[in-house]
């Protein structure tokens, strides 16, 4: 029974703070991603959650225990770093069992627990090379091999796949995916890469400024935003201009949208309705919605985002279709957006 | 953001004891250089009365009045001069050439480049002395001689500040660039590479200028009359005037580390200062 | 100047870039011109004095090939060899040492901001500074009448120059003056080896359950090994090699420049093939030394890569 929790955690560097109060709790076998820009306070927490760091204030807990005043290398947590983080001078070999050996793990012992973790992350045959003749997507493999050797209560991931190519980076996310389930370890993963977030967690934390926005699963996370600032930093959002007419329902030129969210916006007000482009389409030309012109129409594969300048407004959004717009659409054609306001986020207008 | 270890705070009293350390090392030689230069109080006679007595430029004076002074001064520099003008004109080509035409060679130029180390100055002069004197006595005996050996000498620095200044400025796609808009070679070098060169070549003369003005091995054993034969010679005969030559010389070199850290401070900061001020105006 | 090979198989051979193959082949040899200049210069400054020095360290008085230069010289001059051996020993040890540390202590410092580079820059500085000049300093320092030496013997009582050992002149006073330069040539050479020593590597130690000390043994020292061995053999040859220093300070010292420069210096005619046997010997130690230096730090560089 490991958790990983942190009560009230604050931290400053000078006159910055990178972390306000910091309150959360990473369930026992969970894999929860710190989600945000740089300088969100990520890091910060992770590294406070290892002992690099420590707090001005709060604790941190593991299986009901506070280790905040336990020195980093007496905390049985696993660190995969964002990158050279391996040993240069050591083996593959040596560098998984170099945790073992702190731990004074008998010989034969540590040549087992070697070869399975080894097996593990599929590293087998490259257990007596060096970390400078291996590949990046390598390196990190026999970083996380490192980590787990040693049985960690918690498992904290700094970035890992940042410095990867593209490739390496989704077909490592999913290998990470499969071994945290497989050994059901807590873990903490940052990350400012959203698609990385969305794919792998069980919850994520979307962190700005110090403060966590945010703490849901993915799909609360996609959508149902708690705030303008997790709207859009997850997937895309139209920036609409709009008038708040009751508690139900805003205004975008005549046409009236109903929304389902509660806002605390007076009537009348002026806000920027922010909607996903899969909450938009488009309509036939009777139908209720705003005028505007196709500007551009960019073809995913499986479906078409679709840009239109609505009119008078003057703004760009971006439609989802599904499938493709070919032979459909062209640019200046006059078309009708249908708004689903359902899920909705409010901003006030700038 | 800077992280340190928990423990940071104990673990800097090794460091910073080293670092005191050091500096008491590395000043100590100077101020007690610049007393005796300065003040004709004698040793035995030095104590917290007379500290503040007799301070005097009379040593410094007196270097003036040495009539080998200026000559000496003179040849020295009027060999430096050579001998930076011969190390541009014979390496810049090689290094870019290296660099732009010739990438298989780099392994070979930065060996050869290490050679002259192998050879001290001392084993130099005697190669001179074993070679040169027999088969080409005319110059042997011309002070100028020591040129190409300051050349050689100053080698393995020079080469590598000037490759360094290469290798900072994507020398490829600058002649690349400046070719596929028209330039031919010499103006390519005139107007896209040598003035983005020019802090290293800045710091290589400097280089080689400080090693020539200094150098005493050579000199000394072929019998040529330098400024540091001078020096050494001066301050055989007054140790005051010898040691105010040589705070002299600390000096002198200080300030031109002084301007040349100026003149190659990085262009991004020169343009900030210059729009400070022009927004200040 | 392309040339695309057009075939009738739909196109599935398209070969530009053999085309670039055949114009380098033509011009290999021109391009090796380009290098001229250079290796003439090499050729004429530096391969003929050493060749000059070779040959008359195993020629007779009369031009014949003899080793008995060379092994005259190894017994006449065996004290000045061991005087430079044990000088360019004791150096490269304490400046190796004494250089690492400092080194560290430069690079890890984050306050003042600008006190690594203050370091770096007098390193630069006075790891070139040397000869007559630094001789002077030193004498006016440590010498008889030295500052230093009145205020060690004032301050703490203690006579340097009462003791048997110690003198500017002698073997502890060249040490001394030695470190003014080796040690910032340590500096210099250590600085990009400690600086490779990334962060990283010392958290995942202390992560792993590693202390300081676990990670100094297992990871740091075994990395910054090949980086101070190198440097040893380079503060070694740079120590065999000095001349003016210790000229400046003894012109009777003991050691091999001085013997060969002296000898030059009396034998205007050339006849005496003493000074270049020497020079000969001198020359093979620097280049093993220096050979080593090479190696090992083609060593330390691959690791600094990962």
């Amino acid at each position: 029974m490991s958790n990983l929790a942190f009560n009230s955690i604050r931290k400053t560097f000078g006159p910055t703070v990178a972390l306000q109060g910091l309150d959360l709790d990473v369930r026992d076998g969970e894999l929860i991603s710190l989600l945000g820009p740089s300088g969100c306070g990520k890091t910060t927490a992770l590294r406070i959650a290892a002992g690099f760091e420590a707090a001005d204030s709060g604790s941190v807990v593991v299986a009901d225990e506070n280790i905040s005043n336990l020195p980093a290398h007496k905390r049985n947590m696993g660190m995969v770093f964002q990158s050279y983080s391996l040993f240069p001078n050591l083996d593959v070999a040596s560098n998984v069992e170099y945790g073992l050996r702190t731990r004074k793990v008998d010989k034969t012992e540590r040549r087992k627990r070697v070869a399975d973790i080894l097996e593990l992350v599929e590293l087998t045959d490259q257990a007596i090379k060096y970390p400078h003749q291996l590949s990046g997507g390598q390196q990190q493999r026999v970083a996380l091999a490192r980590a787990l050797a040693i049985q960690p209560s918690v498992l904290l991931l700094d970035e890992p796949l940042s410095a990867l190519d593209a490739k390496v980076r989704s077909s490592l996310r999913d290998e990470i995916r499969r071994i945290q389930t497989e050994l059901g370890i807590t873990t903490l993963f940052v990350t400012h890469d959203q698609e990385e977030a969305l794919g792998i967690s069980d919850r994520i934390g979307v962190m700005s400024q110090g403060s966590l926005e945010q703490l849901g699963t993915p799909a609360e996370i996609y959508g149902d935003p708690a705030n303008a600032f997790v709207a859009r930093f997850i997937g895309s959002m139209n920036e609409i201009p709009a008038t708040v007419v009751d508690a139900r329902a805003v205004r975008v030129l005549e046409v009236v949208v109903p929304t389902t969210r509660s806002h605390d916006f007076a009537a009348g007000e002026r806000i920027n309705l922010l909607v996903r482009p899969e909450d938009t389409s488009i309509v036939a030309e009777g139908d209720s919605g705003l005028s505007g012109t196709v500007v551009s129409q960019t073809f995913q594969g499986s479906s078409t985002d679709v840009g239109v300048r609505l009119a008078v407004l003057d703004v760009l959004i971006s439609v989802h279709v599904v499938g493709s717009t070919e032979g459909v659409l062209r640019a200046g054609d006059q078309v009708t957006v249908a708004v689903d306001g359902a899920r909705a986020v409010f901003e006030p207008a700038s | 953001m800077s992280s340190r270890p928990l423990r940071s705070r104990l673990s800097r009293i090794g460091p910073n004891l080293v670092l005191l350390g050091a500096l008491v090392f590395f000043t100590a030689p100077l101020v007690s250089t610049a007393r005796q230069a300065l003040q004709t109080v004698p040793m035995p006679l030095l104590n917290w009365n007379t500290l503040s007595d007799k301070w005097t430029l009379a040593g410094v004076r007196r270097i003036f009045d040495e009539e080998n002074f200026w000559p000496t001064l003179r040849v020295s520099l009027e060999l430096a001069a050579a001998t930076v003008v011969i190390t541009l004109a014979l390496l810049v080509p090689t290094a870019l050439f290296v660099h732009l035409r010739l990438p298989k060679a780099r392994a070979l130029v930065e060996f050869l480049t290490v050679l002259p180390y192998v050879v001290p100055p001392v084993a130099l002069a005697a190669g001179v002395a074993a070679f040169y004197r027999a088969n080409a006595r005319w110059f042997f005996t011309s002070t100028y001689a020591l040129v190409p050996f300051y050349v050689v000498m100053a080698l393995p620095f020079t080469y590598r500040a000037i490759d360094a200044g290469i290798k900072a400025i994507d020398v490829r796609t600058l002649v690349d660039a400046s070719r596929s808009l028209g330039a031919g070679w010499v103006t390519t070098l005139r107007r896209a590479v040598l003035p983005n060169m020019a802090s290293s070549l800045i710091s290589a003369s400097f280089l080689t200028a400080t090693v020539v003005l200094g150098e005493f091995t050579i000199a000394v054993t072929l019998a040529k009359q330098t400024f540091p034969t001078f020096a050494f010679e001066f301050f055989g005969r007054d140790f005051q005037g010898g040691v105010a030559l040589a705070l002299l010389t600390l000096v002198m070199t200080t300030v031109l580390l002084g301007i040349l850290t100026i003149l190659t401070r990085p262009k991004a900061v020169r343009a900030a200062r210059k729009t400070d001020r022009l927004a200040k105006a | 100047m392309t040339d695309t090979t057009i075939t009738l198989d739909g196109g599935r051979t398209a070969s530009a870039a053999p085309a670039a193959r055949p114009q380098r082949r033509r011009f290999r040899f021109g391009a090796w011109m380009g290098l001229l200049p250079f290796l003439g210069f090499l050729f004429l400054f530096l391969l003929l004095p050493t060749y000059g020095v070779v040959t008359k360290a195993f020629s007779n008085e009369s031009g014949g090939f003899t080793t008995s230069a060379i092994s005259d010289v190894i017994s006449n001059e065996r004290k000045a060899f061991y005087g430079s051996m044990k000088v360019s020993f004791v150096t490269a040890l304490l400046g190796v040492v004494l250089g690492t540390m400092l080194a560290y202590a430069a690079a890890t410092a984050t306050r003042p901001k600008w006190l690594r580079s203050l370091v770096s820059a007098f390193s630069g500085v006075a790891a070139n500074m040397g000869g007559v000049v630094l001789a002077f300093l030193f004498i006016t320092l440590l010498g008889r009448q030295g500052l230093g030496t009145k205020l060690v013997r004032e301050g703490l009582g203690y006579d340097l120059y009462g003791t048997s050992w110690f003198d500017i002149s002698s073997f502890w006073g060249w040490v001394t003056v030695y470190m003014y330069f080796q040690i910032p040539l340590m500096v210099l050479v250590t600085l990009p080896a400690i600086d490779g020593l990334k962060p990283a590597w010392r958290e995942a130690s202390s992560n792993l359950g590693g202390t300081t000390w676990t990670y100094w043994r297992r990871v740091g020292l075994p990395v910054l090994a090949p980086s101070m061995l190198g440097g040893f053999l380079l503060l070694f040859a740079n120590a065999f090699s000095a001349y003016a220093t210790v000229y400046a300070l003894n012109t009777q010292a003991n050691l091999m420049p001085v013997k060969i420069s002296a000898g030059l210096r009396n034998d205007v005619g050339g006849r005496s093939p003493a000074p270049y046997a020497l020079a000969t010997c001198m020359i093979v130690v620097i280049a093993v030394a220096m050979g080593g230096y090479l190696l090992l730090r083609k060593r330390a560089e691959r690791w600094r890569a990962t």
